[in-house]
């Protein structure tokens, strides 16, 4: 006589806890676009950043004054804010 | 003429009247009233009461925060206005939108949100709990005071965009928003006088104070039209007064001395102070506000006139202003010393609210003989402190209105809604936040202030580059009343979902020598186990051990 096992379990498994350790693959993914972004200015002194460079200038005259890094806070104070009420509301 | 003290008369008499009819009732008519208003409260608008709980302390709550988040869009406000005053360019970018932000407009818009949306709305919210409590009794209407609060936030919204904006489409905005409060102030009178109507007990002070701040508002805009004084500069000024004697001084007295006596677990002082504060208030005119009446005059849209008083009136005005420091005095001593009570501070001192408390009645008596002294030299015409007005005024709301509303508030919110705020070391980080961002960025600018009428006065022909870089400093400290609001805003948002729930055990400590347990193994002195650690969440056990000194066992 013999058992069917199923040959895999067929189910989408996700842990509750986040790993204390993912959060060094972000900060390495972060650290590492820097350093690329330095490589670039190294090897290619004095050449504009592709697509970057493009888009940046767009913003020339907007953001040329400190109180627009003041501004960002408030900005992500509204935005922290609003997440909380809806985060808070939703989550179970 | 003399329209300083023949408009008081009309005042003083509605509030008179308005005392006999809450005292005595409609005779007949009371039944007949109070089921028509109740109906007009709830009956009459249909299917919008249910979208609202009609909870026991819904209302309070709902009022609260949004009064938070109207804290967080005025201190926006004021910080973005103290900074184009000495970098009018900072914002030209929104040209392209067609908006042309002003120092003086964003500044004006941080004063109508923080008056009417976080002052205000507080304020209410707090007196929403507050009053049915002091007088034993429910609020009549919770889903129509939970309705209202929508109105009210929608007039405030409004105010912002009449500041910015005057016309839209032809139409004067700033009416329009005044309408709406005039609509949602209506609605709150008849429940809050439907509620004292069915109260069990006799009526403590800081509940007729909060009953006169409802009241006393729609008096005194009536006394001034019903005198005719409203088309002339000290009519205006009046207004702008007696509304903020009322309405925002004796509210904020009310619902402070309540939540200061329910937060600290200490006995109200005195009784007659209060007696004095709720009179006072009444009879006096309080100097704390701006010198130009212009925001009535938007609100109302009335001819601007100048403040151009005779000389009968700048006497009335400046004898009644001088006056008003016995109230003043009155509340503040009674506020600090509830606060510290007997001996012990019997609740958390560290509690959410209290440090705010705290700051605002200790900054009020310097605040108003500063506005005394601004007030009395404006109504003069001297016009020699003019160049301060605006940062005493600023002062005023930030260091005295707000910490008074906001610790209220927090006091109340947690018996409202059932849960505390998420926080208690948040709490305290905002605390820190607000009151030394405002303290600080509003000092340094009243210093940049004196620096611009000392040059004046010189004729100079160039500005000091000093004063540009004070007011820099002092917009970027204020930047920290901003962050405190963040965190009072996300601190109560989510306070009221995963916020310890109220009654339950505590878990604030004093401080780090404070001891859960205490074992009592002879008579002793309260003193001495609290010397040793304890606070009153400390349990006392008393022990069976013997302290008699030991012997050999018989055998």
């Amino acid at each position: 006589m013999s058992i069917e096992v199923p040959s895999s379990v067929d189910e989408f498994i996700q842990g509750e806890k986040e790993p204390a350790s993912s959060g060094v693959v972000v900060v390495l993914g972060f650290v590492s676009m820097l350093s690329f972004l330095i490589l670039y200015g190294i090897l290619f002194p004095g050449r504009d950043m592709p697509v970057v460079s493009e888009v940046l200038p767009m913003f020339e005259g907007v953001f040329d004054s400190g109180i627009w890094f003041f501004l960002l806070g408030v900005i992500f104070g509204a935005f922290s804010i609003v997440a909380t009420m809806l985060t808070e509301a939703t989550s179970e | 003429m003399d329209v300083i003290v023949s408009t008081l008369a009309i005042f003083w008499l509605l509030l008179a009247l308005s005392f006999i009819l809450i005292k005595r009732g409609l005779w007949i008519f009371n039944d007949v009233a109070k089921g028509l208003s109740m109906f007009m409260l709830e009956k009459a608008l249909g299917p919008a009461t249910d979208f609202v709980s009609g909870r026991s302390g819904s209302a309070s709550t709902t009022w609260i925060i949004h009064g938070l988040v109207w804290a967080f869009a005025s201190s926006t406000f004021t910080f973005m206005g103290l900074w184009l005053s000495h970098d009018a360019t900072a914002l030209h970018s929104f040209e392209s939108w067609g908006y042309h932000p002003d120092s003086s407009e964003l500044l004006y818009a941080g004063r109508l949100t923080a008056l009417f949306g976080a002052i205000g709305m507080l304020v209410v919210g707090a007196s929403l709990y507050a009053l049915p409590k002091l007088c034993g009794t429910h609020l009549a209407s919770e889903s129509n005071a939970t309705l209202v609060s929508l109105l009210w936030t929608l007039s405030v919204l409004l105010m912002f965009v009449g500041s910015q904006n005057e016309q839209i489409l032809g139409i004067t905005i700033l009416p329009v928003a005044n309408l709406l409060l005039t609509l949602a102030s209506t609605a709150l009178i008849i429940n809050v006088i439907l509620t004292v109507s069915e109260a069990t007990q006799e009526i403590p002070f800081p509940a007729w104070l909060i009953v006169y701040a409802f009241i006393g508002n729609i008096a005194a805009v009536l006394a001034v039209f019903a005198s005719g004084a409203f088309d002339e500069g000290v009519g205006q000024w009046l207004l702008f007064h007696l509304v903020g004697g009322t309405f925002f001084f004796c509210g904020l007295a009310g619902v402070s001395l309540y939540s200061v006596s329910v937060g600290s677990g200490n006995p109200l002082w005195s009784k007659s102070l209060v007696a004095f504060t709720l009179f006072g208030a009444i009879i006096t005119i309080n100097p704390m506000g701006s010198t130009d009446p212009s925001m009535v005059v938007d609100l109302f849209s009335l001819s601007s006139n100048d403040l151009d008083a005779s000389s009968r009136d700048v006497i009335a005005g400046s004898f009644l202003m001088a006056l008003s420091a016995i109230p003043i005095i009155a509340f503040s001593a009674n506020m600090l010393v509830t606060l510290r009570g007997a001996d012990a501070f019997v609740e958390n001192p560290d509690a959410p609210g209290i440090a705010e408390l705290n700051l605002g009645a200790w900054m009020l008596i310097p605040i108003a003989i500063g506005s005394l002294f601004v007030q009395t030299d404006a109504l003069g015409g001297v016009n020699e402190l003019t160049g301060i007005s605006q940062s005493i005024d600023l002062m005023a709301i930030w260091l005295v209105m707000m910490p008074l509303s906001i610790g209220s508030a927090l006091n109340i919110l947690p018996r409202a809604s059932g849960r505390h705020q998420l926080s208690a070391n948040r709490s305290r980080w905002a605390f820190w936040m607000m009151s030394g961002g405002a303290f600080l960025g509003l000092l340094i600018t009243m210093m940049s202030d004196f620096t611009d009428m000392a040059l004046t006065e010189s004729m100079a022909e160039q500005g000091a580059s000093i004063n540009m870089e004070l007011r820099k400093v002092g917009s970027v400290m204020f930047y920290g009343a901003v962050i405190g609001a963040i965190f009072h805003c996300t601190n109560t948002i989510s306070g009221q979902y995963r916020g310890r729930i109220m009654g339950g055990p505590s878990e604030a400590s004093l401080s780090s020598i404070a001891i859960e347990s205490y074992t009592l193994t002879g008579p002793t002195s309260i003193r001495k186990i609290l010397a040793s650690g304890a606070t009153l969440d400390t349990e006392v056990s008393p022990s069976e051990q013997s302290e008699e000194e030991g012997a050999p066992t018989e055998l």
